[in-house]
């Protein structure tokens, strides 16, 4: 199951900014690698890529290519990514696991759509609207997005996590 | 070639002791296994230097010949350019009297990275490390005393007598402008017209007191210079003298004409030049006592109790500040506390001038405060404390709840921390990458509340 992992990895990413890493690394799965795809193109990672145990070269990121994915070589995958800071801060200061593998939570359309406006919502399930800044990512049946672009394409799902400044 | 290489023997020797390994100082073991040093094994054997033949005389020999070589001829005419004979002089007799193959055994020539780039500089003075020359030597204090009557009178005439700068200078300004002059002579004329100057600037500030009763006046007036705590029939000192020469004009009136008489009492001038605003303006800021807290502080004697005060102030167009004073006195810790919250003023982001940026929260303590940004129209719902502090600096949607403590002192500073941190919205647009457009400005033309 992949939600332990997305719990995980929420909390690494905000510790590794709290750090102020420059790059950090996530375990290689799926669910990880489509979580990460969208935060960067939420803007608040610079790249995600995967690697072996060691980060790619910084000099030559832009024309890094990963080794061919093989059955040998698979256990010692690791998604890299790059961290992002603005004016001496963090770009992702805060990011926290809505679904638990203990309570996944899934919403339907109505329900995102107060989210995204920034209400909280009210009846079954309880998620504060967002704030200022503020991206809630929802795993669709085409895979996972940004709430907003859930709401525009009329989708529902589970909430995965919210990510914010 | 470095212009300072006399100098090295001094300070490679300090170098040399600056740089010993420092020993540990902790020997005790705080584990069972092995130190690691213990545990670590040498690669190589540890050969000394006199194994190796270093220490030999030919080696230091050739060591010295390589790297404390005398001055050539040439780098002597180089040198002769930037010193003056007696500073060559000097130089030369310190190359002679260290001998270069001390500073092979003794000195130490740093060749890390963090080495100086100098040995010495000694044509400046460092004002950190060097202890600055005297330019006079002290006066004998056994040998001081007062004027004889005699001596009274020569000075005074002395005195006189410079009063006639103001010829000599005018003598003095036309000769610099001669052209048969040669450029020592002027400068000569240079130094005595600074002189002359001085002596002319004295001279004026007595103008038209000198030579009559007038000028005498002024040099028999008693005051504390001359008085010489003689006997007089009032309680009061002596006054310091009226224009007193050298002195008269360079102290000013601390009221400023600017102020319009509104800071007679100077309360405004350090807040004036710190903050740059006018007296008017700081009169014209909403400024508010927010908490007053009796504290006392037990002492072996009783209790000293004094007044705690917050005040905050606001200009109304988006910038608070808050100050806290205490003071056994009311009246001062108020006055402290408000010319504070003045000195402390902070921007504070407001969208459209009317609210804040999204939702705030922040916790200060055991309070937490909560800040929401509300609509056009939607008022001011808010704790009464919270209510000026909003009005202060020009808010007026918001909504603030408090879900835990309402500690006075902590709720307005937690407040304040709220609304001084927001986070700006351009900011993260360009943290992120991303282009941002205000919707509000956009629909119905921008024509919104």
């Amino acid at each position: 199951m992949g939600l332990p992992h997305i719990a995980n990895l929420c909390s690494h990413l905000q510790n590794a900014s709290k750090a102020r890493l420059g790059l950090t690394s996530a375990p290689h799965t799926k669910y990880n690698l489509s979580v990460l795809l969208s935060l960067q193109k939420a803007g608040f990672l610079s790249f995600v890529t995967r690697g072996g145990a060691l980060p790619p070269d910084p000099a030559t990121l832009s024309t890094y290519e990963p080794e061919p994915l093989t059955s040998a070589n698979v256990a010692r995958q690791r998604l890299w990514v790059g961290l992002k800071y603005s004016d001496n801060a963090p770009v992702l200061r805060k990011m926290s696991a809505v679904s638990t593998p203990k309570r996944p939570i899934t919403m339907k359309l109505p329900d995102l759509e107060r989210v995204a406006r920034g209400w909280d919502t009210n009846g079954r399930v309880n998620v504060r609207g967002l704030n200022m800044g503020e991206c809630l990512f929802v795993s669709t049946s085409k895979g996972v997005m940004e709430v907003r672009e859930a709401v525009e394409r009329k989708m529902g799902g589970l909430v995965l996590c919210r990510a914010g400044p | 070639m470095s212009v300072a290489r006399p100098a090295r023997c001094l300070l490679s020797k300090r170098f040399a002791a600056a740089l010993k390994p420092a020993t540990p100082t902790c020997n005790a073991a705080f584990h069972s296994s092995a130190r690691v040093e213990a545990r670590k094994k040498q690669r190589f054997q540890s050969i000394r230097a006199e194994e190796m033949g270093l220490t030999s005389s030919e080696k230091v020999q050739k060591f010295t010949e390589e790297n404390f070589q005398p001055y050539t001829p040439e780098e002597i005419e180089v040198l002769k350019k930037h010193y003056s004979p007696e500073q060559m002089e000097a130089l030369q007799a310190g190359e002679a009297a260290i001998d270069p193959k001390d500073l092979t055994i003794q000195g130490r020539l740093r060749r890390d990275p963090y080495a100086i780039p100098y040995l010495d500089d000694f044509s400046r003075l460092a004002p950190t490390v060097d202890r600055r020359p005297k330019k006079h030597s002290s006066p004998d204090f056994t040998k001081i005393r007062w004027l004889s009557e005699n001596e009274f009178v020569n000075d005074i005439q002395r005195f006189a007598k410079e009063t006639d700068a103001p010829q000599a200078k005018a003598w003095m300004e036309g000769k610099l402008n001669d052209p048969t002059l040669s450029e020592e002579q002027k400068e000569w004329v240079k130094g005595q017209l600074a002189k002359v100057t001085a002596q002319a600037d004295r001279a004026k500030a007595l103008e038209g007191k000198q030579g009559d009763a007038e000028g005498l006046d002024l040099l028999f007036e008693r005051s504390m210079l001359n008085d010489d705590n003689a006997p007089s029939d009032t309680a009061l000192a002596p006054s310091l003298g009226k224009d007193i020469p050298g002195i008269s004009g360079i102290y000013q009136n601390p009221i400023d004409p600017e102020d319009q008489g509104l800071d007679d009492e100077g309360i405004y001038q350090d807040l004036k030049r710190r903050t740059g605003l006018s007296v008017r303006e700081m009169l014209d800021l909403t400024v508010k006592i927010l908490v007053v807290r009796m504290v006392h502080n037990q002492t072996r004697l009783g209790k000293i109790r004094s007044v705690w005060v917050l005040a905050i102030a606001g200009n109304g167009n988006g910038r608070l500040g808050i100050g806290e004073a205490k003071s056994v006195e009311n009246g001062a810790a108020v006055q402290k506390a408000k010319l504070l919250a003045i000195r402390n003023m902070k921007p504070v982001p407001r969208y459209e001038d009317r609210t804040i940026f999204g939702s705030v929260t922040t916790k200060f303590g055991g309070t937490i405060v909560k800040l929401d940004a509300r609509p056009p129209g939607f008022g001011l719902r808010a704790s009464a404390r919270f209510f000026e502090m909003f009005r202060a600096c020009g808010i007026h949607d918001i909504a603030a709840k408090m879900p835990r403590s309402r500690n006075p002192m902590n709720s307005v500073k937690a407040c304040f921390e709220a609304l001084t941190n927001q986070k700006d919205p351009n900011e993260i647009a360009i943290g992120r990458g991303k282009k941002l457009v205000d919707v509000r400005k956009v629909y119905f033309g921008g024509n919104v509340l």
